[in-house]
């Protein structure tokens, strides 16, 4: 329970930063849609950045990010903060085996491949199974802090500051 | 002014704390979310290098420290003349034994040429061959951490002066000799996957009661697909909410640390 606890920590406190360079860096936004990418992006940002050490989602959602933000230089500086901290290879590494996979099981790893972040890099069906381990308690860590911050938001969204000393 | 904070921080309190309890960790999973990275400094390592030379790093690491590929590397790599499988199960380490080597004195084909340098493999001590190569073999075993260190140069400048002082072995490798190796392998492969299953099982909730993995699948899928589903609607409410993007955070912070 603490591991969670504290990737949840970490995961809100990099969101806070990316948050903040967003928000400086763009004039206000008087669209709706763009609020939410801009919110979306920072928050798939920082759950990939609380992520240490070298995992494909990780890296494949950074890169993937990259693509959408080139016109925000802020965001690349905070994607190249995020992507100093791993190594940035994502290599595909082929299998020399002869498995052979049930059509069912196939159709379905494909699918999971093309939802996880990074996966249609990745061949073997033992590694694909455990990025998709990590990735799915990192998604929940996500999903779990949004929810409160959305939660406690939609309460407190203009209460005074006073609430800080709580 | 009390009740909205109070209510702020009791839903908040137990969203956080009914969503910990509800996830059920083991100490697997646990372990499995801080392994990582202990196992992937050699294996991001090896990725940086081109396919034969991180080829003769993997198999020497492997004879020296069987973890150090890890568990998140996958069993082989692909070599560039398809006759080679890579050892990093312990299973098919017994494959190692069976490789066999021929000194490069004997030939004396240095590996001046370019050709057989990517052909390299070192090899262990324990080998078929015959006796007079056993010391060979041992010598080379020296070598190959001088090998390491000069890889790099290596790779720029096959030079002949170069080869003379690490006689390169070259290795004729063959493939798994009985068919039992092979399927020891394979059988050693599932059963690793389908711990790994048995792990997303309880992590994603409802899977326990399903057999068979194309169906256990569809429930990750599901899984994940809501999953990020959610994260979607969550920044369309909040980008809904407040009229800039840098909400206001830092109460919310204060009141989220003081339930973790």
């Amino acid at each position: 329970m603490n591991t969670y606890n504290r990737v949840k920590q970490e995961f809100i406190k990099k969101w806070i930063t990316t948050l903040h360079m967003f928000d400086s860096s763009v004039e206000h936004p008087t669209n709706v849609t763009e609020r939410r990418n801009a919110i979306r992006l920072s928050s798939d940002i920082a759950i990939a950045a609380t992520r240490t050490g070298s995992t494909v989602w990780s890296r494949a959602l950074i890169s993937r990010t990259r693509n959408k933000t080139t016109d925000k230089p802020v965001a690349r500086r905070i994607l190249r903060k995020a992507r100093n901290r791993m190594k940035n290879r994502c290599t595909t590494l082929r299998r020399n085996g002869h498995f052979k996979a049930k059509i069912g099981v196939r159709k379905r790893t494909e699918m999971l491949k093309s939802l996880v972040p990074g996966g249609e890099l990745i061949d073997d069906k033992d590694y694909l199974i455990r990025e998709t381990l990590d990735y799915i308690v990192y998604l929940r860590a996500q999903v779990d802090v949004m929810r409160t911050v959305a939660a406690v938001d939609s309460v407190s969204g203009n209460l005074p500051n006073d609430r800080r000393n709580k | 002014m009390d009740l909205t904070q109070g209510f702020g921080d009791r839903s908040g309190g137990e969203s956080v704390t009914g969503l910990v309890e509800s996830l059920n960790f083991s100490d697997e999973i646990r372990q499995l979310v801080t392994m990582p990275p202990e196992n992937t400094g050699s294996f991001t390592a090896l990725l940086e290098m081109p396919a034969t030379q991180a080829m003769e790093l993997l198999h020497f690491t492997d004879t020296s420290c069987s973890q150090a590929t890890g568990d998140i590397a996958p069993p082989t790599l692909h070599h560039p003349f398809g006759t080679l499988a890579l050892p990093s199960d312990s299973l098919l380490m017994d494959r190692a034994g069976r490789f066999s080597v021929i000194a490069s004195e004997q030939n004396g084909n240095i590996s001046g040429d370019s050709n057989s340098s990517a052909n390299v493999k070192t090899e262990p001590t324990e080998t078929d061959s015959m006796a007079e190569n056993h010391n060979r073999n041992n010598c080379s075993g020296k070598r190959k951490e001088r090998e390491k260190k000069v890889k790099s140069s290596m790779k720029k400048s096959k030079s002949s002066e170069e080869a003379e002082k690490l006689p390169y072995v070259h290795v004729r490798a063959r493939r798994g000799q009985a068919t039992d190796n092979h399927s020891l392998a394979e059988r050693a492969r599932r059963e690793k996957i389908n711990a790994r299953m048995k792990l997303l099982q309880e992590l994603v909730p409802g899977c326990d009661k399903i057999q068979g993995t194309a169906l256990v699948l569809d429930e990750i899928i599901n899984h994940v697909q809501s999953l990020q589903r959610q994260v979607e609607m969550l920044s369309m409410r909040l980008a809904a909410v407040n009229p800039r993007i840098d909400f206001n955070l830092d109460s919310i912070l204060a009141s989220e640390v003081s339930f973790m």
